[in-house]
């Protein structure tokens, strides 16, 4: 098979990096979106509480289901 | 909430505000439940919540706005994100259920 010449290749080649650079500009927000969904273990942590008192998941394994609730910051309308 | 904890359940608030950043919050909107810290977003990459939000020009990270149901063995039975995140209706349903089994 010939190789593709440079001049069929290269406008490919530009959209690519359109496509990228679009990618790569800034937003105001990124949303990731977790991996992690319904029947997976949940990961187990060791966290801070607001009396500055270590809590870990994994200590209400077997006593408690446990909601965990992600916000997006204290004294936000989040 | 505390249709929550009537099913047995507990609630933990997690962001990445200090201790007494989240205790002061806790005081003011009158929650008893835990407020957790996150400051070095180790949880938050964990459960892969962590959002980066541009402003000014410059970029911070925190958290999306996520909830996780984990029942008593440690396994995830329900997410939920953003919008639905905030209504703690499927949360409430969900635990009432785990109860009941």
């Amino acid at each position: 098979m010939p190789r593709p010449s440079l001049r069929a290749t290269l406008p490919f080649l530009l959209f690519l990096t359109l496509v990228a650079t679009s990618l790569a500009s800034p937003q105001n927000i990124k949303i990731t979106h977790t991996p992690l969904k319904a029947g997976d273990m949940a990961p187990d942590f060791a966290l801070l509480d607001n009396h500055w008192n270590p809590v870990r998941l994994s200590d209400f394994r077997g006593k408690k289901n446990v909601v965990l609730a992600f916000y997006v910051l204290a004294f936000s309308e989040g | 909430m505390a249709k929550l904890e009537a099913t047995g359940s507990i609630v933990l608030g997690i962001s990445i505000d200090s201790p007494a950043a989240n205790n002061a919050f806790a005081e003011k909107i009158g929650v008893k439940f835990p407020l957790l810290s996150d400051m070095n977003r180790k949880v938050l990459k964990q459960y892969g919540i962590l959002g980066t939000y541009n402003v000014e020009k410059e970029e911070y990270d925190w958290a999306q706005r996520t909830t996780f149901v984990v029942d008593k063995q440690g396994v995830i039975r329900q997410v939920e994100e953003e919008a639905s995140a905030i209504n703690p209706n499927n949360a409430v349903a969900l635990c009432t259920k785990l109860v009941k089994k």
